[in-house]
C-alpha cells in the first residue's frame, strides 16, 4: 500500500496521482471496517433472543421484526444471576486482579530494567540474556507448583540431614487474589523487562552522565530521569499487562480454585455458558461487557504513549 | 507438600504459652484497629478522589468545565471507594493489608538505597546500622518462630549489641582491638539467642492430639562438634590452596571451621533433644567464628567502598525482580525439567521415555506427507513468484551496481512467494510440532506487517486514533469472547438454510453471484476488469516515467482482480455440482476442514495481536526524528524511499522487538485452539498437547517433556533476536 | 516530562487503590437468619404452596418472596448448640449455568440455613481439568462434584478421595439404588455419592409427525432402521444428528457407541470393553462402530444443522427437530434445556421413546453426577449425607423447576434417590425416571469410565475422525487402542 503512495512525479497526471493520494485511506479504513465486523457481529447478537441467534446471522437485525427478535434479557440474564453475585462481582474481583498485577511488575521491571542497562555489575549481559529467556517458558507448567507454594508453603528437605526447613510460610494463599497477582507479575516480569530495558537502555547517555557529574546516585537518577523519561512505555506496558491479566482465565481459575465468589469476569463468564453450553447465547452479553473496561482504559493511556513517546529519545 | 490444606489451616492451630495472652491483648488492640482502619478508609477515599481529581486536572487546558469536571469526577470516584471499602465485606481487612505491604515494600526498598548511599562518606554509620540491622533481623526471626523467651528484651539488647560492634568495627583500626570486639559481640549474640531458646519451639495440635514440630536444642556430640570443626577448616585451606593463596589463610581456615562448627553444632545432631547448656556452646561457638571473621576484613578505603556502594545498588535493584522470577518461574522449570525423566505421576525415572514418545507418535510429529509438497498448487505459485521476484532483483540490482536488490515491488513478491511455499510446505507436514511452526510463521510475519502498514497507514490520517482504537479493540476482548465471535464468522449451516456464520454467507453468495449471470454478475465482472485496467495503465506509465516500483507494484495488484473476474465467469463460491448435474450450494468447513483450518484459527490470533503490533509500531514510527524526515524529502526521495530507507533502519531494533515477543508468544499459543477446537480436526499445538497430558490425563512425564520441547524450540530463536537487538542498540 | 509522570503515577494511584477497594473476600459469613442465597434469575411468585422462605440475594436484600412446600423442613430458628454452626464447606463442581449452579447453591443454602452453616458452590465447565490441578496442587475444595466416575477411581487410588463413614453409607444405602451406587465404589470402598442422573437411552421425537405419518414407536433395532429407510423413502429426514460441542467434540457419537454396545453385547462386554480386558479394536467395537456411521452414511439419512455432522453443535439439533428439518434425535434426558425457549414437551409437543433395544432386553445407559469429599470433617460429611436424602432430590428439583421458570417445565435434573417426591417432576420426567428404576441393567456412561487419556481424549477425537471420514473405522479404534495408558 505504501508504494501506492509515493508522489507521482512529473510523468504521472494530478488526477491519478490525488486518486493514489487517497488509497492509503481508503485501504486504512477499509482494514478497519474488516477488522470490526467480527466485533460488531458480538455486540448485535448480544442484544438479540437466544432463538434468534441460532436462526439467523447479525445482520438479520436490519430486516426481522425488532420488537420479536431484540431483547435486553441476555444483558439482565448476566448482570443479575449466578450464585455468587452476578457479574458485577466478577468485574470488581477482575479489577481487583489485574490492577495489582499490572502496577507491581511495572515497578520491579522497571528497578530490574534499569540495573541491567545503566548499572555496571559482573555478568550483567549474560543475566539479563538469561532472565529474558525465560520468555520462552510455558507458563501452564508452573501452575501446579506455585498452587502447592501457596496452599502448602514451600518446603526442602536438605538431603542426608532429614531435615525439613520451611522456605516459604504455608500463607493459605491459594484462592486468594493475592496468588493470582503474584502469579501474574512473576510471569510478566521476563516480558517487562525484555521491553522496558530497550527502551531505558536507549535514552541518551550523556544526561547520565551529567547527572553523574551533578552528584546524583542511581537512586535519584531513576526517580528524576529514567522513571518520567520512561512514561510512554511504562504506559505501553501498563496496558498490555492490565488487558493480559484482565482477559486471563487459565491462571486464574487454577489459582481460585473452589472459591468462586472471587472469580474474574472471564473466568464467571465462562462458567455461566453451562456445562454443555446451554447458555451459550449469553456470552455475547457477557464478552461485550468485559471488553467495555479494557476499551475506555486504552482510551485512557493511549495520549500517554502516543504523545509521550514522540518527546523521548526513542530506539525500541 | 501434598497434604491437605484443611488439615492446618482449619483444624490446626499453633498453640503456644503465651498465645491466650496475646489473644487478651488482641482484644484490646481491636479498638484501636477499628479507629485506625476508619482513618485509612476515609485517607485511601480521599486519595482517590484527589488523584482522580489531579489526573485531569492536570490533563490539559485548565477551563472552568474542566476544573469542575476534575473535582466532581474526583468526588464521585472517592465516595465510590469509600462506599466499596465499607460495605462490601471483607474489603477493609483486605485493603488495609494491601495499602500496608506496598507501602512497607516502598519503604524497604527506599531505605535500602538510602543505606547503599553511605559507604563513600559515612562508613561507621553505615556499619552501625548494618549491625543493628542484621542483629534485628536475626532475633525478629527467631521471635516469628517463637524460638525465644522474652523476645523483646532479647531483640533489643541484641540490636544495641550489634549497632554498637558495627560502630566499633567501623571506627576502630587496631587489628586486635577489631577482634575483641568481633568476637565478643559475636559470642554475645550467640549466648543471647541461645540462652533463652525454647526446648520446643512449636507444638502443632491435630484434633488426635499434639505433636512436636521443629524442636531446635541441639543434643550435642563434642566428637561429631569436632569433627565437622576440623573438617570444615580443613576444605576451607584447600580452597584457598586452590584459588592461588591470595590472601592471608586465616580468613579461609576461620571460614571453614565456623561453617563445619554451624553444621556439626546444628545440622547433624538431634534437635530437641538436648539441654541449654548444649544450645549455648553451639550458639557461642558459631557467634564468635563470625564475629572473628567480620573483624579480620579491615576497614575498606574509599575506593572499596565506592566499589560496594556501586554493585549493592544492582542488587538492591535486581532483587526484587528476580526473587520472583525465581520462584514463580525458575524453580517450577526446575521440577518440571526433572518430571520429563519420569513417570506419569513423577514416581520412577524413566530416562528418555517420554520425549521417545513424543517423536514417536504420529499425531505429534509426521513427515509421511512431505513428497505432497511438490504437487501442491500453492507450491508451485510461491516457487514461481519466489523466482520472478529474485530475478528481478537480481536483473535491477546487477544495473545499479549491486548483486541483487530488492525494491519493495519484487521484495513484497519474493515475500508472498516464501509466504506460499511455507504454507505449502506446512500444510503437507503435518503433526502437532508442525502446526507450531506453522502458526509462528504465519502469525509473526502477518500480524508485524499489518500492524506496521496500519501503523503506516494510519499516521497522520484524519480519525486516526479512532481507526487505531478500533484495531486495537480485539485486544481488549478475551480468547473466550474471541472464540464466540469467530464462531459467528466460520459457523456453517446446512445449505437449505440461510446461513449464520458471516464467511459461509458471502461465500455462498459469491456462489450464487457467480451462477446468476443477472446484472449483479456482470458488474461485478466489470468492476473487477475496470480496476484491473486502470492498475494496468498506471503500472505502464509509471514504468516509462521510471518509477519502476510503482509499475511492479501495481502490476501485480492487478493480476488478483484478474484472476477473480476470470474465476466468476467460470464459476467461484459456494456451490457444487453433484454427479446428476444439479447444482446446490456448498459451505467451507472452517474450523473442521484440516488442513487449511488451522489457518483460519491464526486468523484469530492475527485479528487480536495485530493491535498490539500496531500501537508499538506506531509509536516507534512517531518517535524518528522529524529532521531526518524532513532532510530525506530535501534530497527528493519519494515516500515510499523514506519509508524504506529512512523509517524502516530507525525502528529496526522494535522490529526485533515485536517479531521476538510474537514469535514467543504464538509458539506458546494456546487459549484459541483450546477454546475453538481443543485440538481436533489437526490443529492440536504443542501447549494444548501438554495441557492435555499433564492436566487432563495427569501424566506429569509427557506433560512436562512436551514443556521442556517447547522451550528449547523457543530459546534459539530468542537467543538470536536478543543478541541481535543488544547489537543494534550499541 | 515531570508533569506527565505524576499524571502516570497518580492514575496507577488512584487505579491501585481502586482495585484495592476491590479485594477479595474470603468467605461469605454464616448467615443469621434463614435466608436462601442467590436463586438465580427472577423468580416468578409461585402461588400453589404454603409456607414462605424469604429468597435473599448476596447483599442480603429481600427481594421477592418464593413459596417452597410445606414437606421442606425449614427451621426458622438456627439451633445455638448446633455443632456445625459457624462451619464453611465449599463444593466445586461441573454445573456452571446459572439455572443449575443456582438451583445446586439454592439447594445446599435450605440445609446451611437450618445448621447455621455456610455451603459455598462453585461451578465451572472446565471442571474435569480444574479438579485435577487442584487436587494435585494440594488445594482442592472440601467436596467435589464429579461426572465421571473413572476419575473418582483415579483420585481414590491416588489416595485423594476419603472414603465415605459407615452413617453417611447407611443415608446412602437407605435412599440410592445399588446400582447406582457402584458407580461410586472403588476397589470395595466406597467414595462418592450419586447426586444426579441423566438417562441416555432416549430418542426424541414429535409424537405429532409420527401421527401425521403413520410411524410406529420402533421397539427393536431393526424396527428403528426399517423406519429410518421409511422415512427416507417418504422424503422425511429420519436423523438429526451433530456431534460437536467445543473442547468435547465426539462424545455424542461416543453415546451411540455405548447404546449399541449394550445392546449388541450385554453388559458383560460392555464391562469388559470399559475396563480394557477387551482391546477397543476388537472385532465387535468395530462392527458397531460401522453400524451406527452406515446408518448416518445412508443419503438424506441425517440432517445436519451445522453443514455436517461433526460440525453440527449438539445443542443445536433441538431447533431442526421442533421446526420438522428431522423427525428423531437420540440425546439424553437433559437435552431438555437445548430446545428453543417456548417449546411444549409431551405428547403434544416434543416427546421421546426408549433407544430400541437388539434382543428385547432393556438396557439403559445413563449418566450423572457423584459428590465425594477431600476433607475429614464433621461439617464435610454432614453435607455429604445431605446429599444422599431425599430432601436434598427434591430440594434441588423445586429449585432446578423454579429456575427454568416454574411450572410445567422440564427441569433437566433427575434424581438417583429412590424416595424422592415424584409428584415434583412432570410427567415425562416421571417416565425417564421410570425407566431408569425400572432398568434390569443400567450401565454408566463408558467414555467417563474410561482412563482420561481415552475417555475424554481420544474416543471422543477419533470418533470425529471417524465420523468426517478423515480416518476409516478401523484406523480409528487402532488409534484409541494405542492410546489406552
Amino acid at each position: 500500500m505504501t508504494m501506492l503512495s509515493s508522489s507521482g512525479g512529473p510523468g504521472l497526471g494530478k488526477r491519478t496521482y490525488s486518486l493514489l493520494r487517497s488509497i492509503p485511506t481508503w485501504v486504512l479504513w477499509l482494514l478497519v471496517v474488516l477488522w470490526t465486523i467480527p466485533s460488531l457481529g458480538l455486540f448485535i447478537n448480544s442484544f438479540r433472543t437466544r432463538n434468534a441467534q441460532r436462526a439467523s446471522g447479525w445482520w438479520y437485525v436490519l430486516v426481522e421484526d425488532f420488537s420479536e427478535n431484540l431483547t435486553l434479557d441476555n444483558y439482565v440474564d448476566i448482570l443479575a444471576s449466578g450464585s455468587q453475585g452476578g457479574l458485577w462481582r466478577a468485574l470488581l474481583n477482575s479489577l481487583a486482579i489485574a490492577l495489582p498485577a499490572t502496577v507491581i511488575p511495572i515497578a520491579f521491571a522497571a528497578f530490574a530494567a534499569y540495573a541491567f542497562a545503566w548499572i555496571d555489575f559482573k555478568g550483567r549481559e549474560w543475566l539479563f540474556i538469561a532472565t529474558v529467556s525465560l520468555l520462552a517458558i510455558p507458563a501452564q507448567m508452573s501452575l501446579i507448583p506455585l498452587l502447592q507454594l501457596y496452599s502448602g508453603g514451600g518446603h526442602i528437605t536438605l538431603p542426608f540431614l532429614e531435615k525439613t526447613l520451611t522456605l516459604f510460610p504455608d500463607l493459605d494463599l491459594a484462592g486468594r487474589h493475592v496468588s493470582v497477582w503474584l502469579t501474574h507479575t512473576g510471569f510478566a516480569l521476563p516480558f517487562a523487562i525484555f521491553l522496558l530495558h530497550n527502551y531505558i537502555s536507549g535514552l541518551p547517555k550523556d544526561i547520565f552522565e551529567s547527572a553523574v557529574i551533578d552528584g546524583a546516585d542511581h537512586f535519584k537518577i531513576f526517580w528524576r530521569l529514567v522513571v518520567p523519561l520512561s512514561v510512554p512505555v511504562l504506559a505501553a506496558f501498563a496496558i498490555f499487562q492490565f488487558l493480559w491479566t484482565y482477559n486471563d482465565y487459565l491462571i486464574a481459575v487454577t489459582m481460585l480454585g473452589g472459591a468462586g465468589q472471587n472469580f474474574p469476569a472471564t473466568a464467571r463468564i465462562a462458567a455461566l455458558s453451562g456445562e454443555f453450553g446451554q447458555a451459550e447465547h449469553l456470552l455475547t452479553a457477557g464478552a461485550f461487557l468485559s471488553t467495555l473496561l479494557p476499551i475506555i482504559v486504552f482510551f485512557a493511556l493511549q495520549r500517554f504513549f502516543v504523545t509521550g513517546i514522540l518527546a523521548g529519545s526513542v530506539k525500541g | 507438600m501434598r497434604g491437605r490444606k484443611g488439615d492446618r489451616s482449619r483444624n490446626g492451630h499453633f498453640r503456644d504459652a503465651d498465645e491466650l495472652d496475646g489473644r487478651r491483648r488482641a482484644r484490646r488492640m481491636i479498638g484501636v484497629l477499628a479507629v485506625l482502619n476508619f482513618a485509612i478508609n476515609i485517607l485511601m477515599g480521599s486519595g482517590v478522589a484527589a488523584a482522580a481529581a489531579v489526573l485531569i486536572y492536570r490533563g490539559g487546558s485548565t477551563s472552568t468545565v474542566r476544573r469542575a469536571a476534575a473535582v466532581s469526577s474526583g468526588i464521585v470516584l472517592g465516595a465510590l471507594t469509600l462506599w466499596g471499602v465499607f460495605t462490601v465485606e471483607k474489603l477493609e481487612t483486605t485493603a488495609r493489608g494491601v495499602v500496608i505491604s506496598i507501602l512497607a515494600s516502598a519503604l524497604i526498598f527506599i531505605l535500602a538505597n538510602k543505606l547503599f548511599d553511605l559507604p563513600p562518606s559515612r562508613w561507621s554509620l553505615f556499619t552501625t546500622l548494618i549491625g543493628a540491622g542484621f542483629a534485628l533481623l536475626v532475633f525478629a526471626l527467631l521471635w516469628g518462630n517463637r524460638a525465644i523467651d522474652d523476645p523483646v528484651l532479647r531483640t533489643m539488647v541484641a540490636t544495641l549489641v550489634g549497632a554498637v560492634a558495627g560502630y566499633l568495627l567501623g571506627t576502630v583500626q587496631h587489628r586486635w582491638g577489631r577482634l575483641v570486639i568481633g568476637v565478643g559481640a559475636g559470642g554475645l549474640l550467640g549466648a543471647l539467642a541461645t540462652s533463652g531458646m525454647r526446648s520446643v519451639i512449636l507444638v502443632f495440635e491435630l484434633e488426635q492430639g499434639a505433636f512436636e514440630l521443629w524442636p531446635i536444642l541441639p543434643r550435642l556430640n563434642y566428637g561429631v562438634l569436632a569433627g565437622a570443626t576440623v573438617g570444615g577448616a580443613v576444605i576451607g585451606l584447600l580452597l584457598w590452596q586452590f584459588r592461588g593463596r591470595r590472601n592471608p589463610p586465616v580468613r579461609a581456615l576461620l571460614l571453614g571451621a565456623t561453617l563445619g562448627f554451624l553444621v556439626g553444632g546444628w545440622l547433624l545432631p538431634d534437635l530437641g533433644t538436648g539441654t541449654k547448656a548444649n544450645a549455648l556452646v553451639a550458639g557461642i561457638g558459631a557467634g564468635i567464628g563470625l564475629g572473628a571473621l567480620l573483624a579480620l576484613k579491615p576497614i575498606p578505603d574509599g575506593s572499596k567502598r565506592g566499589r560496594i556502594e556501586g554493585s549493592s545498588r544492582a542488587y538492591i535493584f535486581l532483587i526484587p525482580a528476580l526473587g520472583f522470577i525465581a520462584t514463580t518461574l525458575i524453580i517450577p522449570t526446575l521440577r518440571t525439567l526433572f518430571l520429563s525423566f519420569r513417570d506419569t505421576r513423577g514416581q520412577e525415572y524413566v530416562g528418555f521415555l517420554n520425549y521417545g514418545d513424543i517423536f514417536s507418535s504420529p499425531n505429534i510429529f509426521n513427515l509421511d506427507g512431505w513428497t505432497g509438497i511438490f504437487g501442491s498448487k500453492l507450491f508451485i505459485v510461491g516457487a514461481l513468484l519466489l523466482l520472478i521476484g529474485v530475478v528481478v532483483s537480481i536483473v535491477v540490482g546487477r544495473r545499479s551496481g549491486y548483486t541483487i536488490r530488492f525494491s519493495p515491488g519484487t521484495g513484497g513478491v519474493s515475500a508472498i512467494g516464501v509466504v506460499l511455499v511455507a504454507f505449502a510446505v506446512f500444510a503437507a507436514l503435518r503433526g502437532t510440532i508442525f502446526n507450531n511452526l506453522w502458526w509462528v510463521f504465519t502469525v509473526t510475519v502477518l500480524s508485524s506487517s499489518a500492524g506496521l502498514a496500519i501503523a503506516v497507514l494510519a499516521d497522520r490520517a484524519r480519525w486516526e486514533s479512532l481507526a487505531k482504537s478500533l484495531i486495537f479493540m480485539p485486544m481488549a476482548i478475551s480468547f473466550v469472547g474471541a472464540g464466540v465471535i469467530w464462531r459467528f464468522m466460520y459457523l456453517a449451516r446446512d445449505v437449505s438454510k440461510p446461513q449464520t456464520g458471516v464467511l459461509n454467507t458471502v461465500w455462498v453468495g459469491i456462489g450464487n453471484l457467480s451462477l446468476s449471470r443477472g446484472i449483479g454478475f456482470f458488474v461485478a465482472i466489470i468492476l473487477c476488469l475496470g480496476l484491473a485496467i486502470l492498475l494496468g495503465v498506471l503500472a505502464v506509465r509509471a514504468w516509462r516515467t521510471g518509477e519502476r516500483t510503482i509499475g511492479v507494484g501495481a502490476a501485480v495488484s492487478a493480476l488478483p482482480l484478474i484472476w477473480f473476474a476470470y474465476a466468476l465467469w467460470h464459476g467461484v463460491g459456494g456451490f457444487e455440482v453433484r454427479e446428476n448435474g444439479d447444482i446446490v450450494a456448498s459451505t467451507i468447513q472452517f474450523v473442521q476442514k484440516a488442513p487449511y483450518n488451522n489457518m483460519w484459527l491464526m486468523l484469530v490470533l492475527i485479528w487480536i495481536q495485530t493491535g498490539f503490533t500496531m500501537v508499538i509500531f506506531s509509536a516507534a514510527i512517531k518517535a524518528v526524528p522529524g529532521d531526518l524526515l524532513e532532510a530525506a524529502r530535501v534530497d527528493g526521495a519519494s515516500e515510499s524511499q523514506t519509508f524504506w530507507r529512512v523509517i524502516i533502519p530507525q525502528i529496526y531494533p522494535t522490529i526485533g522487538v515485536v517479531t521476538t515477543t510474537l514469535i514467543v508468544l504464538v509458539m506458546k499459543v494456546f487459549d484459541i485452539v483450546k477454546v475453538m477446537t481443543n485440538g481436533n480436526f489437526g490443529t492440536q499445538v504443542i501447549a494444548n498437547e501438554m495441557w492435555q497430558r499433564a492436566f487432563t490425563e495427569l501424566n506429569f512425564g509427557l506433560g512436562s517433556a512436551l514443556a521442556v520441547v517447547l522451550f528449547i524450540a523457543v530459546l534459539p530463536i530468542l537467543f538470536m533476536n536478543i543478541r541481535r537487538i543488544q547489537k543494534a542498540a550499541v | 516530562m515531570t508533569r506527565k509522570s505524576i499524571r502516570i503515577f497518580a492514575l496507577m494511584a488512584a487505579l491501585a487503590l481502586v482495585a484495592v477497594a476491590c479485594g477479595d473476600t474470603a468467605e461469605a459469613p454464616p448467615p443469621e437468619t434463614v435466608v436462601v442465597t442467590s436463586i438465580v434469575t427472577q423468580i416468578e411468585t409461585v402461588t400453589e404452596t404454603e409456607v414462605v422462605t424469604s429468597v435473599v440475594t448476596e447483599t442480603e436484600t429481600v427481594t421477592e418472596t418464593v413459596e417452597v412446600e410445606v414437606t421442606v423442613p425449614v427451621e426458622v430458628e438456627v439451633e445455638r448448640e448446633n455443632p456445625l454452626a459457624g462451619t464453611t464447606v465449599t463444593v466445586f463442581g461441573p454445573e456452571s449455568s446459572s439455572t443449575e449452579a443456582g438451583a445446586h447453591q439454592a439447594a445446599l443454602d435450605i440445609f446451611a440455613a437450618q445448621n447455621g452453616m455456610t455451603i459455598q458452590y462453585t461451578g465451572h465447565r472446565g471442571f474435569s481439568d480444574l479438579i485435577n490441578a487442584q487436587a494435585a496442587g494440594g488445594n482442592p475444595p472440601d467436596i467435589a462434584v464429579f461426572p465421571q466416575p473413572g476419575k473418582i477411581a483415579d483420585f481414590a487410588r491416588e489416595g485423594w478421595l476419603l472414603p465415605i463413614p459407615d452413617d453417611v453409607l447407611a443415608t446412602m444405602n437407605e435412599n440410592i439404588g445399588a446400582a447406582w451406587n457402584a458407580f461410586g465404589n472403588v476397589d470395595g470402598v466406597q467414595y462418592a455419592i450419586p447426586t444426579k442422573a441423566d438417562l441416555k437411552s432416549l430418542v426424541w421425537y414429535r409424537p405429532a409427525d409420527f401421527a401425521a405419518a403413520g410411524y410406529e414407536i420402533p421397539t427393536t433395532w431393526d424396527d428403528l432402521k426399517a423406519l429410518t429407510q421409511q422415512m427416507i423413502d417418504d422424503g422425511n429426514v429420519p436423523w438429526c444428528v451433530g456431534i460437536e460441542s467445543g473442547s468435547a467434540t465426539g462424545w455424542a457419537f461416543t453415546d451411540w457407541v455405548e447404546d449399541l454396545t449394550l445392546r449388541y453385547q450385554g453388559a458383560d462386554f460392555y464391562d469388559q470393553w470399559v475396563d480394557h480386558s477387551i482391546p477397543f479394536n476388537s472385532p465387535e467395537m468395530n462392527a458397531i462402530w460401522t453400524e451406527i456411521l452406515d446408518l448416518w452414511n445412508i443419503p438424506g439419512a441425517v440432517y445436519a444443522e451445522g453443514g455436517t455432522i461433526s460440525s453440527t453443535f449438539f445443542g443445536d439439533n433441538g431447533r431442526p427437530l421442533v421446526e420438522g428439518d428431522c423427525m428423531m434425535h437420540r440425546q439424553a434426558s437433559f437435552f431438555s434445556a437445548f430446545f428453543p425457549d417456548g417449546t411444549p414437551f409431551g405428547p403434544e409437543g416434543v416427546d421421546v421413546f426408549y433407544f430400541p433395544s437388539v434382543s428385547g432386553d432393556r438396557p439403559v445407559l445413563g449418566a450423572g453426577t457423584l459428590v465425594a469429599a477431600f476433607r475429614d470433617a464433621p461439617e464435610v460429611w454432614a453435607v455429604m449425607e445431605y446429599y444422599a436424602t431425599p430432601q436434598h432430590a427434591d430440594n434441588r428439583q423445586r429449585f432446578q423447576n423454579l429456575a427454568q421458570g416454574g411450572g410445567a417445565v422440564l427441569s433437566g435434573f433427575l434424581s438417583p434417590n429412590l424416595n424422592a417426591n415424584l409428584d415434583l417432576y412432570q410427567p415425562l420426567e416421571q417416565s425417564f425416571l421410570d425407566i431408569l428404576f425400572t432398568a434390569e441393567v443400567v450401565r454408566f456412561d463408558g467414555s467417563d469410565l474410561m482412563p482420561a487419556a481415552v475417555g475424554s481424549g481420544s474416543f471422543w477425537s477419533e470418533a470425529t475422525s471417524a465420523v468426517n471420514g478423515d480416518k476409516t473405522v478401523e484406523e480409528a479404534i487402532d488409534a484409541i487402542e494405542a492410546s489406552w495408558p
